[in-house]
């Protein structure tokens, strides 16, 4: 059953990716270098509405939460290499393979080029990388425990200064177009 | 007689075009985000490529693969994330198929990059770092970004700003040094 939700929520997720041509690299990068913003705003309307939804609705249903530890070290230091190979290859995990599923031979060699990483970190981690992500871990925290303030209030708050930031940043930069 | 198709036209055209497409698909992905969050957990997908890695190990070199800590906490190939990313495959097939455009085979993403040789490695090593990175995080643009900061979470943010800071600047430098 969860598999078969699972299922659904991916290919809705890969038909909103196409769409909105985040499985473009080149729109990627273009996003990257700020000339246009189409994906960056894409993102944070995604965060904003889930966030309130989430947040509101878990007033009344249970949620799923899942919260990732927050170990600094690691998460900045994977976020920088991240940041790196998104600008160089202009795929992310999921839109090389939504990518793919286009026909874009350049999304293979992403997928081809992660599944190598996976296996480099996996050989190195035990001896190298354990040790290093145990270092400066805060747990699994959130920001409204950080400000000591009740969830859905922080996640309609989050959501408003993110759709207010969308709606006035412009999507292309330098044009004068929304 | 005339009149009457064009205020139609109008009348339907103008609610979909006061938002913008980028709005539209995020406000819909948004809806898709809590749904997940509310039917079995919240989307993520580099978390795939170790536990594929897992699988094959598990075949290839089962001594091996049960030593390693990594892979055993990430667990077994069959969970519904796996089933996430086949659905990606899927959606992309299937979203594409009834697109205008078709999606180029290789597409260049820099200034000055003309080679598809270069375009594949290119692509290659950003793969490579992408799940390095990730699984350093603990997660990626889904993981941390999109289902981390919809939740609150402090690591979604910290990794966030670092994509966005090294992502940026590397683009940039890409950009320069292509011309």
């Amino acid at each position: 059953m969860d598999s078969l939700s699972a299922l659904l929520v991916g290919v809705a997720m890969g038909v909103l990716l196409q769409r909105v041509g985040a499985s473009s690299p080149a729109l990627i990068a273009r996003n990257l270098r700020l000339e246009n913003l189409s994906i960056i705003k894409f993102m944070a309307t995604t965060i904003a509405v889930g966030s309130i939804v989430v947040y509101l609705a878990g007033l009344w249903l249970p949620m799923h939460l899942d919260i990732r530890p927050a170990y600094v070290l690691g998460v900045l230091g994977g976020g920088l290499v991240f940041g790196v190979g998104f600008a160089v290859g202009g795929f992310c995990p999921g839109t090389c393979v939504v990518g793919l599923g286009e026909g874009r031979k350049d999304a293979l060699a992403a997928l081809l080029g992660g599944v190598f990483g996976a296996l480099v970190f996996t050989l190195f981690f035990d001896a190298l990388l354990a040790p290093v992500l145990k270092m400066a871990d805060l747990g699994k925290l959130t920001l409204a425990g950080v400000l000591h303030l009740p969830a859905p209030l922080v996640a309609v708050a989050l959501g408003a200064v993110f759709l207010a930031a969308v709606a006035w940043l412009p999507t292309e930069p330098g044009r004068s177009t929304r | 007689m005339n009149a009457q198709p064009e205020t139609a036209v109008a009348a339907d055209v103008v609610p979909v075009r006061a938002l913008p497409r980028w709005a539209l698909l995020g406000a819909v992905f948004g809806l898709v985000s809590a749904a997940s969050i509310a039917l079995w957990g919240p989307i993520g997908v580099s978390g795939t490529y170790p536990r594929f890695i897992g699988a094959l190990l598990r075949l290839l070199a089962p001594g091996y693969a049960g030593a390693n800590t990594y892979l055993v906490r990430m667990g077994d190939f069959a969970k519904p994330e796996t089933f996430l990313v086949l659905g990606l495959l899927i959606g992309g097939f299937v979203a594409s198929r009834f697109s205008p455009r078709h999606a180029p085979r290789v597409e260049f993403i820099h200034a000055g990059q003309t080679s598809a040789a270069a375009r594949y490695r290119d692509a290659f090593l950003g793969g490579v770092l992408i799940i390095f990175g990730a699984r350093l995080a603990g997660g990626c643009t889904s993981g941390h970004i999109i289902s981390g900061i919809t939740q609150l979470s402090v690591a979604g943010m910290i990794f966030g700003a670092g994509v966005f800071a090294s992502g940026i600047l590397t683009a940039k430098l890409l950009q320069r040094g292509g011309r």
